[in-house]
């Protein structure tokens, strides 16, 4: 469903020269699965989903969402995903319902499906109260599902969770990861990315650890506690973000 | 692109804008209040001009004669002013003290009026504040009714003046009978007051004088001269159109920019700063049809702004001229614009609020913030001020120069068309409408261009240090110039040539000229050129395609110049029968067929106006500048983008049309060719052909076969090229540039680099690295 092979970026940056945000990662991502992305802030996670959704080009390398690649074909990448991320605002000045109905044109939807299938997802999500609220009037909460119904409205077979819970209460926080798995059940492919390990622990099905653009270890939860003789996933995590920033110390240190 | 999806986000930014509070009142509100409020305010300001008692001093009133008689009762006598203006000014008489008769005794010294009144300036100033006062008038000497000599006895006036008063008048041939006016132009209301009492002042003179002749039997018509009367025979509508047509354009193009700046802002830079440009960015409108949707919202706000402050004003307008116009005799030279003017402004306004709202657009694509925005809407102006105000200077009008240049072309067109000036207009409307399109079309490039870039839409804040910039432009510097180093490599020449201008003399020998041209082309061009190709690219010789050039290549250029050479010389005579050389070219060529008499021979001159051009501006133009434009995707559209360049920066009309002709054809050898030398020899060989054929003399012709046969003369003096032969000749150049054209532009390894290929193949064989 979802190759990513060989996958660069670099920035130009005045001040530091050239930076690698993304260093060559690779993997892969199947139906009815979800993928967890986990690592610290400035890991090189957003950089990849964000390459994933086109919003950025790789510098070198490729990646295949559902069959198109990113590099050839993004019109239609973006046809086959549903993107939401700590980036993804909602418009202000747009009603709940008005917001949806326009990303649903933009992505080709007939009226009456659109129409149809935005009632369904209103429904569900326990929206109709601010179907005619303003954006700008919502809570941060509610915000966070009108972006999520906002990704889900043309029915995507892959979805892109970026840090989807950061800022969310508890309770909201729970219902977002509710949704994720029942889209897992419904057979999509979902990317998710987090720096909360119990979120990671309760969804994933398989997962890789990125730090600096690498990605450190990749594999389901159990294989990658087998591997490393380490039950406790937080702990699993910590030493392999040491590890890494320990050996990227002595790197600059000789050089 | 889905027109489709670019209506989709139109309409949605349309809606988004409207809901915005601070959009719609600079779109819509402010306009509609502004207007009336400054209208408002001019009928107050005219109110006061006509309301505004003046408070006079009059200090030496007993010098005024008793008839006639200025004032009356301590006012203005009625025979010299209005009813109105009796009752505004306020005649006041103190009583004299120190500073008064040090004023009276000073003024009455003088003994000629025109010397001015520096000495007690500053004295009746201070007293004008003290007492309160906008005007002074005063009367330092008894003002005395002149007799003809022999009639003195029979002047009544003169019967009634005491001795002491006839002695002054008649121990001095020139009297000082002058009444002083004192005012303060600093303060409006004295400068009101001055106006208000000089009329009346001079009704009173001339009513004195009247009688002094009338008492000495003198015809008035003796004293009357001629009549000269001034008639305007402008018709009121023309004269409403002059008066409009300079001022509509303006707020046209001043509002539209401002309409499209904060939209602009908004929906790029604000976005960005909501977060919301990611979620329209991965959704699957192209970035393309975001741009485009976006330019027309902004579009639509900058027309519907200049549009709204276009109709408010002109109500405001009519309103305040009609208040203003029924006090005055013939009404104001303003009513409303003629219809037909509305018509123009409306067309004129789609181009110029597509321009400005892409440039605006582009611009607020850069920003990170809104704040970040705000700060590029002043050189934005700054930009476009001048633009706007050419065409409102007087002398500015309507040519092939003006009408090149963008904005300002379009206006002085619009004013034409306002005017009535309809033949003049046609004459230039394409020139005008293709330099317009094309900059619409540039602008809107560049906003899809910096939407499909990531380093515009997602750029961080960087801390900025000049010496890191510099380093990071080395580090990041390619083999080749780019399109922007190009540019401004093209910049950096026409802005030293226009400081040079300034400091060159006008050349009085032909030593000096050669030194001075050899300087000014090595400076401009030469300079900037090279040091970019060092500095800029990494590879300085590749950038200024510094490379030999097989000898084929060579020769059919040298050929292609010589057999070009009748068309390039009957192109030239047409400009030039087109654009008739004005004043200043014609001084030049004068000058420099002067300085050319000194030459010390044929060599020299072709040294100095084929050889040091051809290597120079080559280096500059086919080298460094085409090099950058080739990143453009069509080399086609490099050399022409190069030719144009070319052809402005030799500044005067016809030689610009002139050389981006042969700007092209080097362009197209330089690509071709991929070498500079068969440029520097097609326009050695030109130049040198342009000098021969000029200075080609009759014995010369006359003794040559061939150059009888090609040349001929029609006034024995200058030489042209006959009709058969020239064409023969420019047909083999054609096929020559053929020949050019059709050379494999594929990468060919020339002699010494495959000499390098090979002897870095020995050196390291690839066994060794294995």
């Amino acid at each position: 469903m979802i190759h990513v092979r060989q996958l660069t970026k670099t920035y130009k940056e005045i001040q530091s020269g050239p930076f690698t945000a993304l260093d060559g990662i690779s993997f892969d991502a199947m139906p009815g699965q979800i993928y967890g992305l986990l690592g610290p802030n400035g890991a090189g996670k957003t950089t990849a989903l964000r390459i994933l959704s086109t919003v950025l080009k790789p510098t070198s390398g490729t990646a295949i969402v559902n069959g198109f690649d990113v590099n050839l074909a993004p019109e239609q990448v973006r046809r086959q995903i549903g993107f939401v991320s700590t980036n993804t605002a909602i418009y202000d000045r747009m009603t709940a319902w008005e917001m949806i109905y326009y990303f649903g044109q933009l992505y080709g939807m007939e009226l009456d499906k659109l129409r149809k299938r935005m009632e369904l997802l209103f429904e569900r999500f326990q929206m109709n109260e601010i179907r005619n609220v303003l954006c700008s009037k919502m809570s941060t909460g509610m915000k966070q599902k009108v972006s999520i119904v906002r990704a889900m409205v043309h029915n995507p077979p892959v979805l892109i969770f970026d840090e989807a819970t950061s800022g969310l209460d508890i309770l909201v926080a729970r219902e977002v990861l509710n949704t994720v798995e029942q889209l897992c059940d419904q057979g999509k492919c979902v990317i998710f990315s987090s720096h909360i390990m119990s979120e990671v622990k309760r969804l994933c099905d398989r997962i890789a650890v990125m730090n600096r653009g690498h990605i450190l270890a990749e594999g389901t939860i159990e294989e990658l506690a087998q591997e490393h003789q380490e039950q406790d996933l937080e702990e699993l995590f910590y030493q392999m973000i040491s590890k890494s920033e320990q050996q990227h110390e002595a790197v600059l240190q000789k050089a | 692109m889905k027109w489709q999806n670019v209506k989709l986000i139109f309409n949605r930014e349309l809606r988004d804008q409207l809901r915005d509070r601070r959009t719609l009142f600079t779109v819509a509100i402010m306009p509609m209040v502004l207007y009336p409020l400054m209208g408002m305010a001019m009928l107050q300001v005219a109110q006061f001009m006509r309301e505004y008692p003046t408070k006079i001093w009059v200090v030496g009133m007993e010098n005024l004669p008793e008839h006639p008689s200025l004032f009356v009762d301590g006012q203005v006598n009625l025979e010299y002013v209005s009813e109105t203006d009796q009752q505004l000014i306020d005649v006041q008489v103190f009583h004299h003290d120190a500073q008064t008769e040090s004023v009276i005794r000073q003024l009455r010294e003088q003994t000629d009026p025109t010397e001015g009144t520096g000495n007690v300036n500053e004295l009746i100033q201070q007293e004008m504040q003290k007492r309160g006062v906008d005007v002074t008038v005063v009367i330092p000497a008894p003002i005395t009714n002149p007799a003809l000599p022999d009639r003195r006895s029979k002047n009544l006036d003169q019967s009634d003046d005491d001795s002491e008063q006839s002695a002054a008048v008649e121990t001095q041939p020139y009297s000082n009978q002058t009444v002083y006016v004192f005012q303060n132009s600093a303060s409006d209301k004295s400068r009101l007051g001055a106006e208000r009492l000089n009329g009346g002042l001079m009704k009173w003179k001339i009513g004195m004088v009247r009688e002094n002749l009338t008492a000495n039997d003198v015809p008035i018509s003796m004293v009357q001269g001629v009549t000269l009367t001034n008639a305007d025979v402008a018709d009121k509508s023309g004269k409403q159109a002059a008066a409009w047509s300079k001022i509509l354009p303006f707020i046209i193009m001043i509002w539209s920019l401002t309409g499209a700046f904060y939209p602009a802002i908004d929906l790029c830079a604000g976005e960005k700063e909501r977060g919301t440009f990611e979620t329209l960015l991965s959704s699957p409108a192209a970035r393309s049809e975001i741009a485009i949707g976006k330019l027309l919202t902004v579009i639509s706000f900058s027309m519907a702004t200049s549009l709204l402050n276009l109709l408010s004003m002109g109500f405001t307008g009519m309103f305040v001229v009609s208040r203003l116009g029924a006090g005055m005799p013939g009404g104001l030279p303003m009513g409303a614009p003629p219809l037909s003017c509305i018509g123009w402004l409306l067309l004129a306004l789609i181009p110029i609020s597509a321009l400005f709202s892409a440039v605006a657009l582009a611009a607020a694509a850069f920003a990170r913030s809104s704040k970040e925005g705000q700060y590029y809407l002043v050189p934005l102006m700054m930009i476009s001020m001048p633009l706007m105000m050419i065409p409102m200077l007087p002398a500015a009008e309507l040519d092939l120069g003006t009408s090149l240049i963008p904005v300002s072309g379009l206006m002085l067109m619009l004013r034409g068309l306002i005017e009535g000036q309809y033949a003049q207009c046609i004459k230039f409307a394409g020139p005008v409408c293709g330099v317009t399109l094309v900059c619409c079309w540039l602008s809107i490039r560049w906003v899809v261009r910096q939407f499909n870039s990531e380093t515009v839409l997602f750029r961080a804040s960087e801390r900025f240090g000049v010496g890191v910039w510099l380093k990071f432009i080395m580090q990041e510097r390619h083999e080749l110039p780019s399109l922007g180093n190009a540019m401004l490599c093209f910049v950096v020449i026409l802005v030293a040539k226009f400081f040079i201008g300034f400091v060159v003399q006008t050349p009085d020998s032909f030593a000096m000229f050669t030194k001075q041209t050899v300087i000014i082309l090595i400076a401009t061009m030469a300079v900037p050129a090279v040091m970019m190709a060092l500095v800029l690219t990494r590879n300085a010789r590749k950038s200024l395609r510094l490379r030999s050039c097989t000898l084929p290549m060579a020769s059919a250029a040298i050929l292609a110049a010589i057999f070009l050479n009748p068309l390039f010389t009957w192109f030239a005579a047409l400009v030039m029968q087109i654009y008739p050389p004005t004043g200043d070219l014609v001084m030049m060529e004068q000058t420099v067929s002067n300085i050319l008499t000194s030459a010390p021979g044929l060599w020299a001159i072709i040294l100095v106006f084929a050889a040091a051009p051809a290597v120079i501006e080559e280096l500059a133009f086919r080298g460094f500048i085409l090099s950058g434009l080739q990143s453009l995707r069509s080399k086609w559209q490099a050399i022409l983008i190069s030719a144009v360049l070319f052809g402005i920066a030799h500044g005067v009309i016809q030689q610009t049309l002139i050389t981006t002709v042969v700007g092209f054809l080097l362009g197209i050898i330089a690509i071709q060719t991929r070498s500079i030398i068969p440029c520097m020899l097609f326009h050695l060989t030109h130049n040198s052909l342009a000098v021969l054929l000029s200075s080609a003399k009759a014995s010369v012709v006359e003794n040559s076969f061939l150059l009888r046969q090609l040349l001929h003369s029609t006034n024995g003096e200058s030489y042209q090229y006959s009709i058969a032969p020239g064409i023969l000749m420019s047909a083999i150049g054609v096929l020559l540039m053929a020949w050019f054209i059709r050379l494999d532009a594929t990468p060919t390894m020339n002699r010494e680099n495959a000499g390098l290929t090979r002897l870095i193949a020995r050196m390291f064989p690839p066994k060794s690295q294995a």
